[in-house]
C-alpha cells in the first residue's frame, strides 16, 4: 500500500492517507488503515480534489508556536507516524515559497504551505536546541573526567541527569515534529511545466488531433449493444476491491505501481538510464464515486488488462521522454485507425505527482463523445523522492563534488514517467463502435489481424 | 468462495469445511469462519487428508433419539445455518448406504454417514409428525365452523392453541434438523469411478507415459539459474514490493507466457471450446458455499478487506458460476469453455523444497477447460480432456506421465482425476503441470445447475399427463490446459542448451514473432 501511495498520490479522490493528501478538507488527515475510495489517475477525469466523500481521522493540533517550552507543547500534538519518508527538499521550498504557493493554488491542492514552513522552522530551531544541549552534556561529561571535589562531582552528576532528561524529551519532540512536517509536506504537489495551462478541464489545451469522426450512413450502435449482438461479453457486477484482508497488501490499479517499486530505495548507475519498461498486468479499481453515464458497459469497470510504459531517466531528459511517450501513443492509436485528440491537461487536472500530463481522448461514436483512452505523465522527481530512487552521475574531472576532495558525485533523484500503451476495455469500446458495419459485423483493424489468427471481422453468430 | 469450494473441493489437504470433508478428525465441524490449510487441487500433490492443523468448532449434539418430545431435544442442538443448500439425494444415500460407506472410507473422508442417516430418519419422522399435527389443526378449524356449545367451542379453541404452539415448535425443530442434516451430508464425498485405484499417492496408476527424460551431456541448470542468467525473472524486487513467492517476468519470459497462452487458446478453440476471460474477484458468499473461509489461518484464498469478495484460485470458479441456479436446455449441452485468468493462491501450509522459484507462487496465469454435459457423457468428455492435454504437451516436446489418481488423492468433488506430471530435469523429478477431473454432479448439486432433457413421445414423466421431463443435474469437468509458471519451468529446464541458451518449441515460435531461442544477454 505504501508503494501505491508513493506513486499515485495525486489523483485520489477520496484519500484517507496522510501520504497522499488530495482532500480539500481543511483538517489534516492522519491515517493508519487503508482507505476505500481510491481512484487512480488514469480513469478519473473528474478528479477534482474537492470534497472527499469519506470520513477522516482528525488530528488534534495545537496552534503552532515557537518551541520555547517543548515539553508542554508536545502533549497537544497527536501525530501518526508516516510509514515512509519522502526526500523532500525543504530548504528549496522555503527559498522558493512564493512560486510554491502559486503552484499549490493553481493545482487546487490543499497543501498547507504556511504550516510546512512553520514546522520546518520549528524543526530547525529544535534541532539547534538539541545540538546545544548535547554540547552541554558533553561538556559535563568531559568535566567529570578530571579530579573533582565530591560536592562538585555531585553537582555535575545532577546537571548531567537534568540535561539527559531534557535531551530525551527534546529528541522525542524532534521526532514528532519531523513526522508532522513529513506528513504536511508530502501534501505539496509537484511543480508544473511552464507551458501547462492554468485552470480546470476546459482550460486544457489541444495539442493536436488525428483523423476525424467517421461518418455513418446507418444507425450507430454502442459497444454494449454490439457486444450483446455479437455475443462478445457477459457483464456481472463486481464490488469494491482494495486491500487484502489480514495483510498489508492490496491489488494494483495500474502496473505503474509494481514497476515503480522495482528500483525502490536504490541507486542506479547513470549509465543504466534510461530504464524503459513495458508492463502488462490486470488492474483493479473500485471506481467509487464515479457515477453517471460515463460508467456504462466497458467504459468504467473494476478489473481490466493494461499495457503500461514506464521510464526512469536523468533529470535533464524527462521532457524529451515525455514527448517520446506521447509520440508512441499517437503512433499506436493512429495505426489502429482511431480518431483522437491529445490534450495538455490544465493544472487543476494534474493531480499531485504530474509535472505535466497529456491525455488522449478517442472518438466513441456509440457514446457520441470523446473518451479518455490513455494518459502520459511526467512525474519528474515526485515519485522518485518517495520511492527513494537515485542515480549516481558518472564521475568526470570537471565534476565539482560537495565533498571537495573525492570525485564521487552526489546522487540525484531520477525522473519517472508513465504512459498507457493500451487499456483494453476502452480500446474495445473504440474498436467495436468505430469499426461497426451496416450488417452488424465489426471489422478488425489490419495490424491486429495476424494476432487473431487472420480473423478479419467479427460476425453475428447464427443461433 | 462457495463457488471455489464447490468446484475444487476434492484435493484439499486440511479442510474444515463441512462441504469438503478432507480432514481425518473425528469431530464434526460446524463452521462459520474459515479454515486453514486449503491446498487447491492442481498444486497439492501431498494432499493427504490426515491431521488438519487447525482448531475446530465442536458442535454439541444430543444423542439421536426418535422424535418423541421434540421440544426438549432441540435445546441441545446448536447448529449454524448453512448459507446454501446442496441438492443431495438422501433417499439414494440411504438405499445405497453400504456402497456410500465404503466410498467414504476409501476416500479417507471424515463424513459421518451414520449421523446423516439418523438425522434423515429423524427428519422424515418429524415431517410426518408435523403433517399429522397440521391435519389435526385443520380438523379443529373445520369443527369450529359449525354451530357449537360455548363450552365446546372454548375447548376447541384451547386445543387449537395448543396444536398451534406444538406445531410452531416442531416446525422450528424441523428447520434446525434440515440445516444439521445439510451440513453433515455436504461432507459426503462424490462417488468413485470403478476403475480408480484404492489407496494413496503411491497407489495412483500410470495410464501412460509420453516421451522419455532427455539425456544431457552437460551440467543441467534449474529454472532459477537459467532465469537469472537469461534475465527472465526477478524474485528479489517482487519480494520487496509484494512479498515472497511473487515475481516479475522479464524479456523473453513475458513473450513466452503470452505465446503459451495464445497458442493454447488457439489450439483448444479448434476443438470447439468457447474462449472466456473471467472476473478474478468473486463473491465470498459463493466461495463460502464451497466451504472456503477467507478468514482461516491457512486458507488458500485471499479475501478482499471490508467486502464479501475473494480472489479466485482458478478460473474453474467464475466459470462454474456462469450457470449457477439455472436450467439449461439439453440441446445447449455440452457447454465447453476455455477460460484464461490470473489465479491467486496463498499456498499456506505448503513448505519444503517443492516451493522453489516458479514451482509454487502466489499469482500465476492459467488457461482452464471446463465442460458442462449430460450425465451419460461425462466419462467420454473426461477422456476427451485428457487427450487434449496429452496433445498439447506432446506438441511442445515435453516428457510426461499421466496418472489415474487413487481414491485418497481425489478430494471430495472428483469422481475420477487424471494428473499430468512432467519431467523437470532441474528439479530432478516429475512435477504436476495439469489435472483433469470429472466431478459428475457433485458441483452441479451445489451450484444448482440443471438441464431439461428434450421432450419426446416416449418420455415418461413423473407428472403423468404433461410431457415436461424432470430436470437432471449436469455433470461438470475441469482440466488445466496451461498453467504458465509450471510450463515455464518445464520449457526452460528441458530445452536448455550447453551454451546457456534455451530453445523455443516450434509451435510457440509464431506466437513469439519467430524468435527461436532465448540467448544470454551481453552485459
Amino acid at each position: 500500500m505504501a508503494l501505491q501511495c508513493r506513486l499515485s498520490g495525486a489523483t485520489f479522490q477520496s484519500l484517507k492517507l496522510a501520504t497522499i493528501p488530495i482532500s480539500s478538507s481543511s483538517s489534516r488527515f492522519i491515517f493508519r488503515t487503508l482507505p476505500k475510495t481510491l481512484n487512480l489517475a488514469l480513469f478519473s477525469r473528474h478528479s477534482a480534489p474537492k470534497a472527499p466523500p469519506f470520513s477522516v481521522l482528525i488530528r488534534t493540533l495545537s496552534a503552532p508556536a515557537v518551541a520555547a517550552a517543548p515539553a508542554a507543547e508536545t502533549s497537544d500534538i497527536k501525530v501518526v507516524k508516516p510509514q515512509w519518508n519522502a526526500a523532500i527538499d525543504f530548504k528549496w521550498i522555503r527559498d522558493n515559497k512564493e512560486a510554491v504557493a502559486v503552484n499549490i493554488k493553481n493545482r487546487n491542492s490543499n497543501a498547507n504551505l504556511e504550516l510546512v514552513l512553520q514546522l520546518y522552522d520549528k524543526m530547525l530551531n529544535l534541532q539547534k536546541e538539541v545540538e546545544r544541549l548535547r554540547g552541554e552534556r558533553n561538556n559535563v561529561a568531559n568535566k567529570m573526567k578530571g579530579k573533582l571535589e565530591p560536592a562538585e562531582r555531585q553537582k555535575l552528576i545532577e546537571e548531567g541527569k537534568n540535561l539527559k532528561e531534557a535531551l530525551t524529551t527534546l529528541e522525542e519532540d524532534l521526532v514528532k515534529l519531523r513526522d508532522e512536517l513529513q506528513i504536511e509536506a508530502q501534501c505539496i504537489p509537484n511543480l508544473t511545466h511552464p507551458d501547462v495551462p492554468i485552470g480546470w478541464e476546459d482550460s486544457s489545451k489541444l495539442r493536436n488531433m488525428v483523423g476525424s469522426p467517421r461518418k455513418f450512413d446507418f444507425p450507430v450502435k454502442d459497444h454494449l449493444q454490439l457486444g450483446k449482438e455479437l455475443d462478445l461479453f457477459d457483464f456481472d457486477a463486481a464490488a469494491e476491491v482494495y486491500s487484502i484482508e489480514d495483510s498489508d497488501q492490496c491489488l494494483i490499479g495500474t502496473a505503474e505501481i509494481p514497476v515503480g517499486g522495482i528500483h525502490m530505495d536504490s541507486i542506479v548507475a547513470e549509465s543504466a538510464l534510461p530504464l524503459k519498461y513495458l508492463a502488462f498486468s490486470h488492474c483493479f479499481r473500485t471506481e467509487a464515486g464515479a457515477a453517471g453515464t460515463a460508467t456504462r458497459g466497458l467504459y468504467r469497470v473494476h478489473q481490466f488488462s493494461k499495457v503500461e510504459m514506464f521510464i526512469l531517466c536523468r533529470q535533464e531528459e524527462s521532457d524529451m521522454y515525455h514527448e517520446e511517450l506521447i509520440k508512441i501513443e499517437e503512433d499506436l492509436f493512429s495505426s489502429l485507425g482511431l480518431h483522437f485528440k491529445i490534450l495538455d491537461m490544465a493544472t487543476g487536472d494534474l493531480g499531485a505527482p504530474a509535472y505535466r500530463k497529456f491525455d488522449v481522448e478517442a472518438w466513441m461514436p456509440g457514446l457520441e463523445r470523446y473518451g479518455e483512452i490513455s494518459s502520459a505523465s511526467n512525474c519528474t522527481d515526485y515519485q522518485s523522492r518517495r520511492l527513494g530512487i537515485r542515480y549516481r552521475p558518472s564521475e568526470s574531472p570537471s565534476t565539482t563534488s560537495k565533498k571537495g576532495k573525492t570525485n564521487v558525485a552526489a546522487t540525484k533523484f531520477v525522473h519517472t514517467l508513465n504512459a498507457t500503451a493500451c487499456a483494453v476495455p476502452r480500446m474495445l469500446v473504440c474498436l467495436l463502435e468505430n469499426f461497426q458495419q451496416e450488417d452488424g459485423s465489426v471489422s478488425i483493424p489490419h495490424p491486429l489481424r495476424p494476432f487473431m489468427g487472420g480473423v478479419e471481422a467479427i460476425y453475428p453468430k447464427s443461433r
